[in-house]
Parts: C-alpha cells; structure tokens; sequence
C-alpha cells in the first residue's frame, strides 16, 4: 500500500495505482469521460487533471499518473476547475446540443459535466462537424458529429471484444472513429461500444425513442440466454422491458453482455407471446380458460404411469424443474428429461464417473488466473460469449497461452500467439487421448495419478494412441499432439473448456472422461486456475443437472421419443423445449409427435411443437419469475420478478403446482419453499437461501471424487465424394429462443452453410447461392457462406432455425455425410 | 448489395494481382512490428494500397482491418487511390508563393484538368501542391517525380507537359 494526500486527506492505496484509481476507492470523485474500470488508461479527454505537488503544482491527468510514497494531490482547484471548464467548451465547440432529441439526454457524461462545471457559455466558436450518421444496420447507430474521441469503443471492441471493428481514422481535426475504409459496422453486435460510449454516439437502435432514461425502472436479473449467468439489468416502463442497461459494477464480468444479451430482450414483450390456454377442438387449437385446460391436463396425468413422459427446456428456474419432476413423480412417471437426452450426458455420465460430480471443478474466475488454457472447439465464443470474452482478456492482458483443438479454425484462433490445432471432424476423443499417451510416455504425469482408480485400465487402454497412431486419423503431424501435450502438462496452472449442447452431440460421456483423464492424470485441478469446465448451454442446464432432472430409472429423451413414435407413451408434457427445431432428425420428432396421443406444451410462443399440440399453456419469460438459475459454474443466483406476467401467462411455477394440486398432491406455496427444499438435498447447494445468495450469487462447491474412465472412440468414417457437415451455435443465437429476440435476429435471421474457399471453388459456389443440402435422412435449402476458418471438406451449420432446419439433414451424429448443390 | 452498387464497387477496385502483396508480406512475416513496412511495400508495388490488398494484409497479419485502415489515413505517405505514372509536385511554401506558385497551379490544373490530390483518368499524372521543397532559390518549384524544375513560367507548364506526355506508362 502507498500512502498519500488526496485534497488534505490522508490515504492508502493499492501500489500500481493511478491518481483516479487512488482518488476512487477512497471516495474522491475526478471527472473523466474516457476511462472504464475494465479497460487500460488512455488519456484521452484531459477532464481529469489534477494538480500534484511533487510536480511543482503542474497539471497531470489522474487516470495515466501512476501514485508514489507521499504524493500530495488536488484535484479540484481554481485553476483545475478552469482548465476543466476549458476542456468542456473545446469538446462543445463541435459537440451539437441536440440533447432534446438524443437518447443519451439524462445518462450523458458530457451533458452531465457541462452542467456540473456551469459551462453555460463558449469562449470559442467552431463549425459543427457534418459526419453522415451510419443507419446501415437495426442496432448501433453512429452519430460521429456526437463524438468526443474518448476511444473507449475503439479500445473495448479491441480489449476485451476482439474484434477492432472501430478505430481512429485520419488524425488532427479531422479525427473520427469509424470502421475500415468508412464502412459500415459489420461485427458481432455485442453492442460494448454502445455500453461505454460516455455520449450519443452510439446508440442502441431498438431503443431509440422509447423512454427518457430517467422515466425507466432498472431492475437486476440474469440472463436467460447461455449458461455464463451474466446479470443484467433490465429497462422497465410501463410493464415492459424496453432495454437493457450498462452497469460496470454488475457480475463478474463487470456489466460486459454479447449480442443476445444486450439486445435480444425482445420476446419478453414481445407481440408473438401467447396470451391464453389454447384447446385443440375438432382439429384446431382455440382460446380456452386456465381451468379447462389444467383441468385436461390434469385428467391425462392422472394415474398414467409410465405412459407419460415430460421434457423440459433447462431454460426453466431451479425450483419449476423440482416441481415438473414432482409432478411427473406424482402421475407415476419417472419419464423426463432435458436436453434432447445427450447434450448433458457430459456431466451426468461422463464427469459423473470420472469425477463423482455432474459438475464442473473449475470456474469462469479461473479463466484470467490459469497459465494455459485448453479450449475444444473453437465454438466456445460463439456458445458463450462473455466467456469468450475472458479468454481474450486471459490471452492479451494476463499471457495465458491459449491452445485449442478444433474441427475449424474460428474468432479464438485469431489471438495474439494462439496455437490451433485442427483436426477431422469427430476425432478430438482420439487426440485427447494421444495427449494423455504422451502424458504417460514422457513421464509428465503427476504423482498422485497412479493412486487413482482405474489407472492401469487406462494405461493399458491408451496404447494404441499414441500420436503417430492417432496423426493419421486426426490429420495432425504428431509433434504437434506431443507439443500440446508437454505444454499443457508442463504449465503450472491449466484449464481445459468444452462447450456441450443439443448441437454438439459428440462432446459427450466419452469427450468428458478423456478431458477429465488429462487433469486428473497431471492433477491440473481443484487449485486456482486449473481445473475443466463444461460449459452447459441453457441458462440454468447446470441447473437441470443439479436438480436431476434427467432420466435415471425412466426413459430419456430419445427414448421417449422413440415411445411416442411407438405408441408406448401416450401422454407427452413439453415445457419449454422445442424439440421439433432443436432435436436431430425433425422428420422423426415430427413423426413422434403426431403419433402422441396427446401433447401439451408450455411455452411463451406458438413454437413448431407447441403448434402440434393438444393443449398449449401460456408460460411466463424469465423476466417475470421468481426462483434461481444456476451457471456453467456452479454460480446460483437469485432472480426476481422484472415486470408482472404478460396477457394471460402463468409461470410454470404455478402451472406445475396447481396441475399437483388437481392430481391430489401437495403443492409448494412459494419458489422459496422450494428452494428450502433445493438447499436441504441438492448436492453443494447445502446452507443457501434467498437471502445468502445476494446480488452476485453463491457457488455450489463441486466434491471431486476421481477415477479414471476409457473413453470409448468411435472412428469416423469418411464417406466418398461427400462433404463432412458439423452441427454447433452461432454467435447471435442460444437454442431457439434467439428467434423471438428481434436483435440476433437482426444480424442473424436465417440458417446458413459455412465451407471453405477450395471447396467454393471447386463446386463453382459464390456466397449466399442457395445449396441444396442432402444427406441420407433428408435435405435443405442453405444459403452459402465462404469463410476461410473452414478446412477443405468440412461444412458448418447453426441449428436454431426453424425455416430451412438443418435438423432436416443431421441425424444427431456427432458429423453428419452430406453431398452440396446449387 | 445491388447490381448497380457491386458493379460500381468492381469499377472502383480492379482485380488486384495479390501473389504481389504475398511476395512483400512473405519477406516481413517474423519480423514484429511488420506492419509499417509491409503496408510501404505494397504501397510501392501497386502504387497504392487498394483495398483488397488493405483486406489481404489484415488476414495474413492477424491485424483488424480497422487498424490498418487506421494507420494508411493516419501517415500522409500512403495512398488509397491509384496515382498517376508521374506525380507533379508544386510547391506553394513561402518563396514559392511569392513567386507566383498559385499561377501555376492553376496552369496545371487548366491543363490536366484534375485538381489537387487528383489524378488523370488515364493514369498519366497525379498532382500535389506541397508545401516546401526545401530549393527555395530556385522557386517557384514544380518536380515531376524526381525531375526538377526551377524558376518555373506558365509557359514551362506547357513544355513539361508535352515532354512527359511523350514518356511511357512502363
């Protein structure tokens, strides 16, 4: 700690300290429009001068000064406030005051410090600039005339985003910040340039002209998109979410949100919610009240046994899954599950086994404090952005090495001395596996291994991987896999991160051991910054896992799928769950479905399946429930209702309840109740309450019991003049729900093929020609997308879509033959 | 993008050669702060720096398209316009001024019928008011690449003209 004088006042500080930060964590506020606590200091705006004494009284701006033993700061005298009065009207020479109509009006630093330092008249006098707005795309807009070249876009969508899409142009007066060549904003629509922006320069378009910023409600939520757990806070007026507001000091990743985050809040309020119960009467679905379809509902339940099966989507809170399991429990079934059944067989069966938990031992903290990070599948930004975001900010401020092992290159690949290695399709469980041979060959294990169990299984399991072996199959070079290997053991702290979900049916039980077998064998865990971490792709999987909300004795998804389609399960329950779009093989779900007998469905849309259904209940959004969610880490956090229930809807909450309740059960009053319960039995949630998890939330430890489990590899092979297709998540979207958020929507409305430049040569393919897509189960129609992160013969494809589905031609196999027309 | 507005675009950018731009970067690739001197290199191949060699750059160097952007705007020495086969240059500083440099430049612009900055359609000549040459005894000062010409007249103008004229592209 350094000790010094801020304005006559003693104090300490942090060593590495600058002025700003000093003067801010003792409670002195130095104006400024150009820092961020998340980004480096820059210098930009000079509102932040300060006057040091050891300086000879010169004028030094805090937030680049870095502190020393005894320095004797003010911060706010005569000359200071005149030097920043100055500051303020040179950035109003050109700065326009069209307050009354800018949607900054209220929330604006500039505007704020102008009034604060009564800059009521200009000294000097200027033209205004006459920049074009960029209007180009439905999310950011530009307004450059606005701009007070703070650089705080520029620097974030660089620091911690990655992308560069701004950046200063020109210099002198005639500096602005824009894209390459004048263009337009083509990016990843995170919108952190919007969030930092101290004035209204860039504005969020969805946004413009709803509310004055003081006129909103800002109420503190979670994310109901991917597993991260990023909090949010929601703009409320007059019941409806009408933005999403920055706040630096939210969650661990201080306010920072990814495209659907920040501007896919839109089917909250959305028109395209369902208002009322609907009936199917003589073949089409009509209005019906609660108590006739409960009443349905509760009727086919009643006493159906095994008949019955439930999925549900791990979107719904803690305490709505406990309730859907009872309810299920109470009609005598033991038939649900989540998830399509395999997307969380990673944790349920593979880190079940090898670590005795279906939990991650690791944290997304202990991303920037790892020394190497082992990411499979470049696809982990795209599924989890805010953690991409962690992995960029690891990489280029704290020089963690970043590895990864892909089927495609991809935004990771591009960091600063990232090393990627790109293997075939479905041969990632064969290269983990020559990691670990090689872990075993060159004595790199740790001692404690060969206590585990399971040891010599292992041992004897992976003789035939090693890297030679594998380097044929996997189309790496050997020396690669053993450089991989003997960095990732040698590191002192490393991290291993895989992304599971409906679209990456090979990330599996198998994918999981053979991960898990790396760090056990090199005892790369349960220290900061070691550790595996799967990321879930739901908002609360990991809580669909914790809650064991899965098939255990019953039948699991697939299986009840294959019940429908046989006429063994007679009633289905879907909550939320969208199987028809997110399920492999839409031919066959559609098929199950209408074979049903009957189907319900909750949900907040007319989905694919809710239109098959027999009786469709209107559920409530996150924003409008109580009860908790837990993270890919293990993080429960506690959410709040937002706004009060949308036309109708209930939340599944209720809907579970009142249906035990008609079925003669006992139905919890309140999600608390619930979580009582959740607290007293569900492993590591032991001691939680509302009240304990607070506004950051609690982690619910994960007990490591190891042992070592043979992955099973199954060798894929090539088939003959066809094209390998891989299924994952784009980078706008999370399951289906994406489609009903007008801003992931706006950047990415439709499916598309990703291939590679050869590959578009040789099948004379140009970007966005429509392919026909035909593999052995069926065919689609895809527009064309030539990317060179795509090896030669390997196709991508998102899955959310319900038009033009590529769930049409994947079969649920980890990679999927397929041939390619125009 | 429309018809019309990809058309347009392909007029504004010819096809550009970038095994070119391969050779320049290939001979930069491990050395660290390479972008400086790739980006005068293949300024100096091209003439300019077209902005498929702007995009070309930016992938093999793993820099963001923005930033390279950034610095050709930032340096005056680079060009994002193909430049003429000679570039006049006019100085207008003090002594040229005096002297009677806007004559010619005006003459110049009367002749070629471009402005400032601009280059003839055939690619012939791109012209520049500069601000000092650094040979005020002899102004006004005119050079054409690295040719130059003293104690210019309105009716040197003339003759330079119909010399380079006779020059060829190559």
């Amino acid at each position: 700690m350094v000790n010094l004088t801020i304005d006559d006042k003693q104090v300490t500080a942090p060593k590495n300290s600058t002025i700003y930060d000093a003067a801010k964590i003792n409670g002195i506020k130095i104006p400024i429009l150009c820092h961020d606590k998340k980004l480096k200091p820059f210098g930009a705006c000079r509102m932040c001068l300060v006057e040091v004494e050891q300086m000879r009284g010169r004028q030094v701006p805090a937030c680049t000064t870095p502190i020393t033993e005894g320095m004797i700061i003010r911060t706010s005298t005569p000359d200071i406030i005149k030097a920043r009065k100055m500051v303020l009207e040179l950035l109003l020479l050109n700065h326009p005051i069209d307050c009354p109509v800018c949607d900054k009006g209220g929330d604006c630093d500039l505007q704020n410090l102008t009034y604060e330092y009564k800059v009521n008249a200009n000294r000097f006098s200027d033209e205004k600039f006459h920049h074009e707005i960029d209007y180009s795309n439905p999310l950011i807009e530009r307004d450059m005339n606005r701009c007070v070249l703070c650089g705080k876009c520029a620097r974030i969508c660089d620091e911690i985003v990655s992308f560069g899409a701004l950046t200063f142009i020109s210099r002198g007066i005639e500096t602005k910040i824009g894209c390459e060549f004048e263009g337009s904003l083509n990016c990843e629509f995170c919108g952190s340039c919007v969030s930092v922006c101290p004035v209204g320069s860039l504005l969020a378009r969805p946004f413009k002209f709803k509310a004055r910023f003081w006129a909103l409600t800002n109420q503190k939520s979670v994310c109901g998109y991917c597993g991260t757990g990023c909090n949010l806070t929601l703009g409320v007026k007059d019941n409806k979410v009408l933005t999403t507001v920055y706040d630096e000091n939210q969650g661990f990743h201080n306010g920072q949100l990814c495209c659907r985050g920040r501007f896919g809040y839109q089917f909250i309020n959305s028109d395209k919610r369902l208002n009322t119960p609907l009936v199917r009467k003589n073949g089409s679905l009509t209005e019906a009240t609660w108590d006739e379809a409960l009443e349905l509902v509760a009727a086919r339940l009643k006493g159906a046994g095994s008949s019955a099966a439930a999925l549900a989507t791990p979107r719904l809170t803690n305490e709505e899954l406990v309730l859907f399991k009872r309810l299920m429990e109470t009609a005598g079934s033991a038939n649900y599950d989540h998830s399509a059944g395999y997307a969380h067989a990673a944790l349920t069966e593979g880190f079940a086994k090898s670590f005795g938990a279906a939990a991650s031992p690791a944290t997304i903290l202990d991303i920037q404090k790892s020394d190497l990070l082992l990411v499979i599948k470049t696809d982990s930004y795209e599924t989890h952005p805010v953690i991409g975001f962690e992995i960029n900010m690891a990489v280029k401020n704290k020089g963690v090495k970043l590895n990864i092992l892909s089927d495609k290159r991809g935004k990771l690949s591009k960091l600063p001395d990232a090393q990627t290695l790109v293997h075939t399709p479905g041969s990632e469980i064969a290269v983990i596996n020559a990691l670990a041979k090689t872990i075993l060959d060159d004595k790199l294990a740790a001692g404690t291994a060969a206590a585990i169990p399971g040891y010599a299984d292992l041992e004897k399991a992976l003789a035939g991987f090693t890297p030679e072996a594998v380097a044929g199959q996997s189309g790496l070079a050997a020396s690669a896999i053993k450089r991989l290997a003997n960095d990732y053991a040698k590191a002192e702290k490393a991290l291993i991160l895989f992304p599971i979900g409906n679209a990456y049916p090979g990330h599996n039980a198998d994918l999981a051991s053979a991960v898990a077998n790396l760090a056990l064998l090199t005892g790369k865990l349960g220290t900061e910054g070691s550790g595996v971490l799967c990321m879930a792709e739901k908002n609360n999987s990991q809580g669909a896992v914790d809650m064991g909300f899965y098939a255990t004795s019953g039948l699991n998804a697939g299986q009840i799928m294959d019940g429908c389609a046989s006429g063994a399960i007679k009633t289905l329950f879907v909550a939320g769950e969208n199987p028809v779009v997110s399920y492999p093989n839409r031919a066959a779900i559609s098929a199950a479905l209408d074979k049903v007998e009957f189907l319900v469905v909750s949900d907040l849309f007319m989905t694919e399946t809710a239109a098959m259904a027999d009786v469709v209940l209107p559920a409530c959004s996150f924003a409008e429930k109580e009860g908790t969610f837990t993270s890919v880490d293990r993080r429960v956090q506690h959410i709040k209702p937002a706004i009060r229930n949308i036309g109708q809807s209930r939340t599944d909450f209720e809907i579970f309840g009142q249906l035990i309740a008609k079925l003669g059960g006992q139905a919890p009053a309140t999600p608390a109740t619930v979580f009582g319960e959740i607290a007293a039995s569900a492993p590591g949630y032991a001691g939680m309450s509302y009240a304990s998890l607070g506004e950051t939330g609690a982690f619910a430890p994960v007990a490591v019991t190891a042992a070592f489990v043979v992955p099973k590899t199954v060798a894929v092979e090539p088939a003959a003049g066809k094209l390998a297709l891989v299924t994952g998540s784009a980078l706008y979207h999370n399951g289906t729900l994406s489609q009903f958020g007008e801003g992931p929507m706006h950047v990415c409305p439709e499916g598309y093929l990703e291939l590679s430049r050869t590959d578009a040569a040789k099948l004379q393919i140009k970007e966005n020609d429509l392919l026909n897509v035909a593999s052995a189960i069926g065919s689609t129609k895809l527009k064309a997308r030539i990317t060179p992160r795509m090896p030669e013969g390997v196709l991508f494809s998102p899955y959310h879509f319900g038009a033009a589905a590529i769930n049409q031609v994947w079969s649920g196999a980890p990679v999927t033959w397929v041939t390619v027309t125009k | 993008m429309s018809e019309a507005v990809a058309q347009q675009a392909e007029e504004q950018e010819p096809e550009v050669d970038l095994s070119i731009a391969d050779k320049v970067i290939d001979k930069y690739i491990d050395l660290p702060g390479n972008l400086m001197p790739v980006l005068q290199g293949v300024q100096d191949a091209y003439g300019y720096v077209p902005r498929k060699v702007a995009d070309y750059v930016a992938e093999r160097l793993n820099v963001y398209p923005s930033q390279i952007y950034g610095v050709l705007t930032f340096y005056a020495q680079f060009h994002l316009k193909p430049r003429g086969r000679f570039i006049i240059r006019v100085c207008v500083g003090t002594a040229c001024h005096v002297s009677g440099a806007p004559r010619i430049v005006e003459t110049f612009f009367d002749k070629l019928h471009i402005g400032h900055a601009e280059t003839t359609p055939d690619l012939r000549y791109t012209f520049e008011k500069v601000a000092c040459l650094g040979a005020c005894g002899m102004a006004p000062l005119a050079m054409v690449n690295d040719d130059t010409f003293g104690k210019m007249t309105v009716q040197k103008v003339d003759e330079i003209i119909a010399e380079y004229n006779q020059r060829p592209m190559k």
